[in-house]
């Protein structure tokens, strides 16, 4: 690997982190468009601070640009609290104005700079090697880098800081004001954070991977976990796999890196989406007939219970009592048996011990829905596993 | 005399200019355990909110014992709608009582040992315990109430406000939050709960006012929960019949 491959590598990485962190709460706030209304939105902010300082990685740049973010926002509640347009008209209705705005402005002004829509939208990741921070005669790194590494300390920073206010206003906006905590501080602050991260990552990856990186990996992160730290951690994982991942796609094929890295970041989240252990399509398929056939398996158990006369429980009148269909009670009279629950004696079905004892715990717990009395009951049922 | 512990003051409260609260004047006593009632769109909520300083009203003023409510934060502690917030949240039962900790906590600082086992004896007061860990959409309607509860308790606050704490909850969950409600009674603590169940009130309560946009009465059920003023709050003739 040559040295600018690695820099690329490092920036993708670092802008995926630094996504990812604000990413996450914007996915638990379902505020997931508005990352994508502030991406496009900046680009006035970015052009104005460019005819300003002629430099595309000027603080000044960053922070008008993040200031057209804030904007963005300020604008979409600003137009949903006349409670004339909801929320995502006014999203649609405040991003592609600014948006063209900045487009208007390129076209305009600045045919003969580096500055074309084209990168805006997709970035120039592959040149950023080429563009150096120079301080005092030290080369210390590609500018993008030294920019978004710097947004990153600060962002994680805020995160350590914060961690606690943004759960609590995340979770439960009313608790957080009423305990001093104001969500509008928090909210804001976020929005700042993203717009600052957006302007940041723009430069290195277009406006288009920003959202990605944003939303993707928090949205994959949150089909595997139940918990807000952990949740940040895998949507870094997943953010900084993509990018890395993205890379060498674009490597092999020849073709856009940022474009690669947005395509991965889905294939990462289908394939999650496909295979997550509990949220998982495959697995809430598959638990779903394992419920059904657990619950016909309880329903028989009972049955049995509940009926004395040897008509009602002989093995061919099964079907007519609890008016299954044949092959359904064949699987169940299967599963009872393997477990020892209830033995068939000429034809007449009978609960056995074991049997007796988990129908009148298993009624119990669906009663009471106490823990402890199944707890051992639980690897073999799903049933029980909450 | 017994001290006022909240106090309502020409309160009116707007939603884009529309008054939902029209100039309430309210005076609680310490040690009540009082029910907010009246219709849908009655502004009950709303008037929780407002003393809470969730909602910027339109005029008017709350003191919580004699001062502005920023100033009195814990000696409040607030259970706001089950529904208000989503259940989907990655966290589990315990975290959401640690929530309860954060005001004590101010910015910044984190909860630590101290925080957790204050939590934790808040989820056994309301027969939790055992799902200490489990993620809160695996629980109940009922069970998601007395994780509320917990989070309310572990504030140790003077004054308790809650928003339909039994909206959608079982039997066994409703009387274990009334007889948690009736200990914080006990304790000389004030409990204002937003109301729903008008059959409920004489035997869960022993004040309540009655609410439609503006205060309609308040005072001892004993004295003032009558077809009288159930008329005048939901404006058909009621005939509930509590009294003996």
């Amino acid at each position: 690997m040559s040295s600018s491959q690695i820099e690329i590598q490092l920036i993708a990485s670092i802008v995926a982190i630094a996504c990812a962190i604000p990413g996450t709460f914007l996915v638990l706030r379902k505020m997931a468009m508005i990352s994508d209304a502030i991406s496009h939105s900046i680009l006035p902010g970015i052009v104005i601070g460019f005819f300003i300082t002629q430099d595309l990685n000027s603080p000044v740049l960053i922070i008008l640009a993040a200031l057209t973010g804030i904007l963005t926002v300020v604008l979409v509640e600003y137009i949903q609290k006349t409670g004339l347009v909801k929320e995502d008209t006014a999203i649609g209705l405040v991003f592609p104005i600014l948006f063209s705005i900045g487009v208007i402005l390129i076209a305009k002004n600045a045919n003969d700079v580096h500055l074309d829509v084209d990168a805006v939208l997709l970035g120039e990741l592959a040149f950023a090697p080429f563009d150096r921070m120079i301080i005092g005669g030290t080369d210390i790194g590609p500018k993008s880098l030294v920019i978004i590494g710097s947004i990153l300390v600060l962002t994680i920073i805020l995160l350590i800081a914060f961690f606690k206010e943004l759960k609590i206003s995340t979770f439960d906006a009313g608790l957080a004001a009423s305990l001093g905590f104001s969500p509008t501080v928090i909210h804001y602050g976020l929005m700042t954070v993203s717009s600052v991260t957006t302007v940041g990552a723009f430069d290195a990856v277009g406006a288009i991977l920003v959202v990605a990186l944003m939303i993707a990996p928090a949205a994959t992160a949150y089909l595997l976990t139940t918990d807000l730290k952990r949740m940040l951690l895998l949507a870094i994982v997943f953010g900084v796999t993509g990018a890395i991942s993205g890379y060498w796609l674009a490597h092999f094929l020849d073709a856009s890196i940022a474009g690669s890295i947005t395509t991965m970041l889905g294939v990462i989240f289908f394939l999650v989406y496909l295979f997550a252990p509990s949220k998982g399509v495959i697995a809430v398929i598959y638990r779903e007939r394992q419920q059904r056939t657990e619950v016909s398996l309880l329903t028989f158990l009972l049955h049995l219970k509940n009926h004395q006369e040897e008509e009602e429980r002989h093995v061919n009148h099964l079907n007519e009592h609890i008016n299954w269909q044949k092959v359904r009670s064949k699987t169940v009279v299967e599963l009872a048996q393997k477990n020892n629950m209830i033995v068939i004696d000429n034809g007449v079905v009978s609960l056995t011990e074991k049997g007796e004892e988990f129908t009148s715990l298993a009624i119990d717990y669906i009663i009471t829905n106490e823990d402890a009395k199944i707890e051992y009951m639980k690897d073999d049922f799903f049933l029980f596993r909450g | 005399m017994t001290n006022i512990a909240v106090k309502v003051d020409d309160l009116t409260v707007a939603y884009n200019y529309k008054p939902v609260l029209w100039d309430i004047d309210l005076e609680i006593p310490e040690g009540v355990l009082m029910a907010i009632v009246g219709p849908n769109g009655a502004g009950k909520s709303t008037l929780i909110k407002s003393i809470l300083g969730i909602l910027k009203p339109l005029a008017g003023s709350v003191t919580i014992y004699g001062k502005p409510y920023n100033k009195q934060r814990s000696l409040v502690a607030y259970v706001p709608q089950k529904g208000s917030v989503d259940w989907d949240f990655p966290t589990t039962a315990l975290d959401v009582v640690m929530m309860g900790t954060y005001g004590s906590l101010g910015w910044i600082k984190r909860p630590g040992q101290k925080e957790k086992k204050s939590a934790l004896e808040a989820l056994e007061k309301v027969g939790m315990l055992a799902f200490q860990s489990r993620q809160i959409n695996q629980l109940s309607g009922g069970q998601q109430q007395r994780i509320f509860l917990a989070r309310a308790l572990v504030q140790d606050a003077a004054i308790y406000f809650m928003d339909e704490p039994f909206q959608g909850v079982d039997a066994t969950t409703e009387i274990a939050i009334i007889n948690i409600l009736k200990e914080l009674r006990k304790a000389n603590k004030t409990v204002i709960v937003v109301h729903h169940d008008l059959q409920t009130v004489p035997e869960y309560f022993d004040w309540v006012t009655f609410l439609n946009v503006k205060k309609i009465a308040t005072g001892p059920v004993k004295d003032i929960f009558n077809d009288d003023n159930l008329t005048k709050t939901y404006g058909i003739n009621f005939k509930v019949s509590v009294q003996e």
